[in-house]
């Protein structure tokens, strides 16, 4: 007996739908935090939901690997103090995430980067190449921020996105990004 | 000689992105900043009874702008050092000082104001001041935190002098547990909601005002979105260097 095949979608349409869904997730998870109730436990699930686009890849292929490990996690505090470089310069004080938010903000770090500069990104470049995964996961990134953040700042999050993204490319390491966002959002 | 190029390209992108990055951050206070909303304990400058004990004072802002080469104030934010009250506004918001100095903005909670009648006050009262004044015909935007311990305000208050309150509105704000509106000039500013009013719910509004960054954000998404094309008509046509190899 023969099970007919399962058509899996084209390369094409698969970074695409991985793009949308990652958008739609963020964008979910915005509107939900519009409740006042349980909002860390909406900030941990739409985090937990972005780290599941990663399914179905190998460590590898999302820029996971434990070799060279110790100068990923230093890129990542490297890159972690770019992030925090104009902050730091003005900072004049403001509110600091309670441990419930902190570790909401890890779960959302962790996700986002795996969404973005490791499943979108990798999909992208396996149909388009480099620079379009460098540039359309940036794109989507920054559209996925379009509603938690004032408008003002969405250009600083599209030049954050870039340098992530730029690093993954560079470097073909996710670790580093992984470890410099979560580390700026600890600290913002 | 291929691999050396190649390893100069990545160092040059990244370069490049440092660079972007330290320029679009720096033309937002504080910079970095992903949306984690922090609802810390409200600070109350008359803090309810049942706040009294762990309330913290709320805490004033302060902002200097500079007047740019064409003679306009330029844009920008002032927050509260706890982030509970701020004020954006766009380029030539305020009258340019004769003498191109900078233009100084202050807000500051108070604990004292008029009677605001049959408005219930919701949060603080903030006092926006500044050095220079607001330019006619140039909205300011006021963006107010509030409790989540209590109703949501439903519109911002303003009032000049002694008063009288005045509703100003509101334009609806992507943060959680927070409320703006527009204002035409500088005041104290609160957020409210008639007393006779049950509890308001905060829908999912979109964000207001500031017309120049929305262009800007929407430009880089443009280009950005244009580069992917382009990246894929040059591999196609067997352009670039960026052919990578693996790790």
């Amino acid at each position: 007996m023969r099970f007919p095949s399962l058509a899996l979608p084209g390369a094409p349409v698969r970074a695409v739908g991985l793009a949308i869904m990652a958008v739609g997730l963020e964008w979910a998870r915005v509107l939900a935090l519009r409740t006042p109730d349980l909002q860390a436990v909406t900030l941990v699930a739409g985090g937990a939901a972005l780290c599941l686009l990663g399914v179905g890849h190998q460590p590898a292929e999302l820029g996971l690997e434990r070799t060279r490990l110790a100068e990923r996690l230093v890129g990542g505090l490297a890159l972690a103090g770019i992030l925090l470089l104009p902050a730091a310069v003005r900072w004049g004080g403001g509110p600091g995430l309670g441990p419930a938010f902190g570790v909401a903000a890890v779960v959302v770090s962790v996700g986002e980067e795996i969404a973005y500069r490791g499943a979108i990104f990798r999909a992208l470049e396996e149909v388009f190449g480099p620079a379009a995964a460098i540039l359309g996961s940036t794109a989507a990134w920054t559209l996925a921020h379009a509603l938690s953040h004032p408008p003002a700042f969405l250009p600083a999050v599209a030049a954050a996105g870039l340098l992530l993204a730029a690093w993954r490319w560079a470097v073909r390491d996710l670790v580093g990004p992984i470890v410099g966002h979560v580390l700026a959002d600890l600290a913002l | 000689m291929a691999l050396r190029r190649l390893a100069g390209n990545r160092l040059a992108l990244l370069v490049a992105a440092v660079i972007a990055y330290a320029l679009a951050a720096w033309a937002v206070a504080p910079g970095f900043y992903d949306g984690i909303a922090p609802p810390q304990p409200y600070r109350w400058v008359s803090p309810p009874p049942q706040f009294r004990s762990n309330n913290q004072q709320p805490l004033p802002g302060h902002g200097t702008v500079r007047v740019a080469s064409n003679g306009t104030v330029d844009p920008g934010t002032v927050f509260t050092q706890d982030g509970q009250a701020s004020i954006s506004f766009v380029p030539g918001a305020f009258v340019a000082p004769a003498d191109r100095s900078p233009v100084t903005i202050d807000i500051k909670p108070v604990p004292s104001y008029p009677d605001p009648g049959s408005t219930h006050v919701a949060t603080n009262v903030y006092c926006v001041t500044s050095t220079s004044p607001p330019a006619a015909g140039r909205d300011l935007l006021v963006s107010l935190q509030f409790s989540d311990q209590f109703p949501a305000p439903s519109d911002v208050y303003e009032y000049q002098a002694d008063g009288p309150w005045k509703k100003i509105g509101s334009t609806g704000t992507a943060a959680p547990f927070s409320i703006a509106a527009r204002a035409t000039s500088l005041g104290c500013f609160a957020g409210g909601y008639p007393a006779d009013a049950g509890r308001t719910a905060q829908g999912p509004r979109v964000s207001g005002g500031q017309t120049l960054p929305i262009i800007v954000a929407l430009a880089i998404v443009v280009v950005v979105l244009a580069g992917i094309p382009l990246a894929v008509l040059r591999r196609r046509g067997g352009g670039g260097d960026e052919e990578e190899g693996s790790g």
